[in-house]
């Protein structure tokens, strides 16, 4: 047995199913030890692709996902799907070949230092020069990648230490990490005194909560106390979109109803979110009036951008369920929050003939109530986020902190292998499908029924909004009505596809479109024009939300019919 | 404000430049560093004046989180 085949075993016995990657002179040794395993390895077309669908895959199964790539271009192609894990905290390892030791440090043919390259995004990273540290660096590693705040391990492995003996070596045993100590959190007592005081409490839920598995926790503490709950990007689904104390997205495109309430709270109990600038907004007018109560898993956010009255560090879950015991009096502010709920409800009665996309994702949502959705970024995703009906944070895969666009198709293939019985749809724009368009190859082959919607509006949308909106209308480098037949590419990778321009089709085509038997591609035909409402300036406080049309006309047009598909909300 | 940090850090591959990337990156520019292995111990230990408008606490819950880093200390600098 070689250090490789070693690595493979140990990789069996920690429990991977499956993993993600692409063969290359430096990792040969463990690709020749693939060969008889019982996991599954995923060929895919770009090393990107490899650690996007291994995020996708931790995302929504929250085991930890495994990636693969040689020594130089193959490791560093890999680089924006392990950032990409490292700003929405996703257990993933990553595994890259490396020149033998004794040609590490000469130029050697592939070598890069992608140890080096890396170190500020992953939680840690190892390079083994001995075929003996691998039983440690591979406990550690996975153990690093899941546990408190999860996130990507990277280990680089010299050729030469696949290729060493190993039979000396430990045999690959599960890893187990220490039982986590349920301890009483510190600051209990001094939350539970904050919110029985609190007239004006809301409840800021963001990606900790999924990571945590602290979901139902989460769901215990908010019929315990009814408290209006707004939620980011990344928790969509802590608490269903019909909730009746849910009153939606909070910041730069959230709901009118959040983003009030948050601004005229006196007591903000944030779980599991870091205050990121796209949630707050411009963060000294944020949330002026509250006091914050913070439970975090990680110390290093408590603190960092907004000082908390009472800081409850550990695990969530524990946090949640100790203080379901809080008493909440605010029966005038709860009914306030929902009358504005109702008040500024999204419309999808735009005027027109052609395709609305909020309408079309409300009425997929509805179609395919429990699907898992991979989304890529830009306008799309903003509506996605607004307009599908989530009921749990681990059907909404979205590339929240790093924002990458190429992001959704890697990461739905990963989605759709770690749990294959699921609906998956991949929500895509025209600018983001084709940065990892090669993944129709992908999906072709393994015949993975990902249902993929392509809005295209043949521009880079969201910045064309933005340069509309604050740029003066000088459009630079969006434009893409040059596009290809996208139908056309998914059938040359034997992938069935449709296309939808006029709403009066829109029932019957996504009818036939869901009922496909495999994969499907529906390229969408949408107005370029069409913008994501509301929207929050940069540098603006959350309360200087726009609406469209009147006050974007007030910024940046006269021409109101150029909004024909921008609703008030 | 200057910042004297004192850490105690696994000798392991990257450890120096993961703790001087953190300080950097997280805004506390570094004025003076000594380091040297202990001879007690495979470990380094790091001795390290900064300087930054942010707080002390910021910088010690990040490289707190560095798993080469074994204890990290910091206080102003008189």
């Amino acid at each position: 047995m070689n250090g490789a085949e070693w690595l493979v075993k140990a990789l069996e016995a920690e429990g991977v199913d499956t993993l993600f990657g692409y063969p290359g002179g430096c990792i040969m040794p463990f690709y020749d030890a693939l060969l008889g395993s019982t996991m599954k390895h995923v060929l895919v077309r770009h090393e990107q692709a490899a650690a996007l669908a291994a995020n996708g895959y931790a995302r929504h199964s929250g085991r930890v996902g495994v990636c693969v790539a040689t020594s130089g271009p193959g490791a560093s192609n890999l680089v924006t799907g392990i950032a990409d894990a490292l700003l929405d905290s996703v257990p993933m390892v990553c595994i890259t070949g490396q020149v033998p030791t004794h040609l590490m440090g000469t130029d050697a043919f592939q070598e890069l230092d992608v140890f080096g390259m890396t170190l500020p995004i992953v939680k840690h990273s190892y390079l083994p020069r001995s075929v003996d540290e691998l039983p440690t660096v591979l406990h550690e590693a996975f153990d690093i990648a899941r546990s408190g705040r999860p996130g990507p391990v990277l280990i680089d492995l010299p050729k030469d230490v696949q290729l060493a003996k190993a039979d000396h070596l430990p045999a690959p045993a599960p890893i187990t990490s220490p039982p986590v100590v349920n301890a009483v959190p510190v600051g209990l007592v001094d939350a539970l005194s904050l919110i029985a005081r609190s007239k004006k409490p809301v409840l800021y839920g963001g990606g900790g909560i999924a990571i945590a598995g602290a979901t139902k926790a989460f769901r215990r503490f908010v019929a315990a106390t009814k408290m209006p709950t707004v939620l980011t990007l990344r928790a969509l689904g802590a608490l269903p979109f019909d909730h009746p104390q849910f009153l939606g997205m909070l910041g730069m495109h959230g709901s009118r109803a959040a983003n009030l309430a948050v601004q005229e709270s006196d007591l903000l109990v944030v779980v599991g979110a870091r205050f990121d600038d796209r949630a707050t907004g411009k963060l000294a007018e944020f949330a002026p009036h509250a006091k914050v109560i913070h439970l975090d898993a990680d110390l290093g956010e408590i603190n960092k951008l907004r000082r908390a009255d009472v800081s409850v560090h550990g695990r969530i879950d524990h946090s949640l369920n100790a203080l379901c015991a809080a008493i909440s009096r605010c029966d005038d502010w709860q009914a306030l929050c929902a009358e504005r709920v109702a008040k500024h409800a999204a419309r999808y009665d735009a005027p027109g003939s052609d395709i609305y996309a909020p309408a079309l994702l409300k009425r997929l949502s509805e179609l395919k109530p429990d699907a898992i959705v991979a989304c890529d970024v830009g306008q799309h995703q903003m509506w996605v986020a607004q307009h599908w009906g989530f009921k749990d944070p681990t059907h909404h895969l979205s590339s929240a902190g790093l924002g990458t666009m190429g992001f959704g198709l890697p990461a739905a293939i990963g989605a759709q292998l770690s749990n294959p019985g699921a609906t998956v749809v991949c929500v895509s724009g025209d600018g983001s499908i084709q940065m990892n368009i090669q993944e129709l190859a992908t999906v072709a082959r393994e015949r993975l029924p990902i249902k993929i919607v392509l809005l295209d509006n043949q521009a880079l949308g969201m910045v064309r909004q933005w340069q509309e909106l604050f740029f003066h209308e000088r459009y630079s480098a969006v434009d893409l009505s040059d596009n290809p037949d996208f139908g056309l590419i998914a059938q040359a990778y034997r992938i069935p596809a449709m296309r939808l321009d006029a709403r009066a089709d829109q029932e019957r085509v996504l009818a036939e479109f869901l009922a496909i038997d495999g994969p499907a591609f529906l390229h969408v035909a949408i107005d370029q024009k069409a913008n994501v409402w509301p929207l929050v300036p940069p540098n603006k406080s959350n309360t200087e939300m726009l609406d469209a049309p009147a006050q974007a006309d007030a910024i940046a047009h006269a021409d109101a019919k150029e909004f024909v598909h921008a609703l008030p909300t | 404000m200057h910042y004297q940090l004192e850490i105690a850090l696994r000798q392991s591959e990257g450890a120096l430049a993961r703790v001087l990337g953190t300080a950097q990156r997280r805004g506390y520019a570094p004025i003076a560093m000594q380091a040297a292995t202990d001879p007690r111990a495979p470990a380094w230990t790091l001795s390290m004046t900064v300087e930054s408008e942010r707080s002390a606490h910021g910088l010690k819950s990040q490289l707190d989180k560095l798993h080469d880093c074994l204890a990290v200390e910091v206080a102003p600098c008189r």
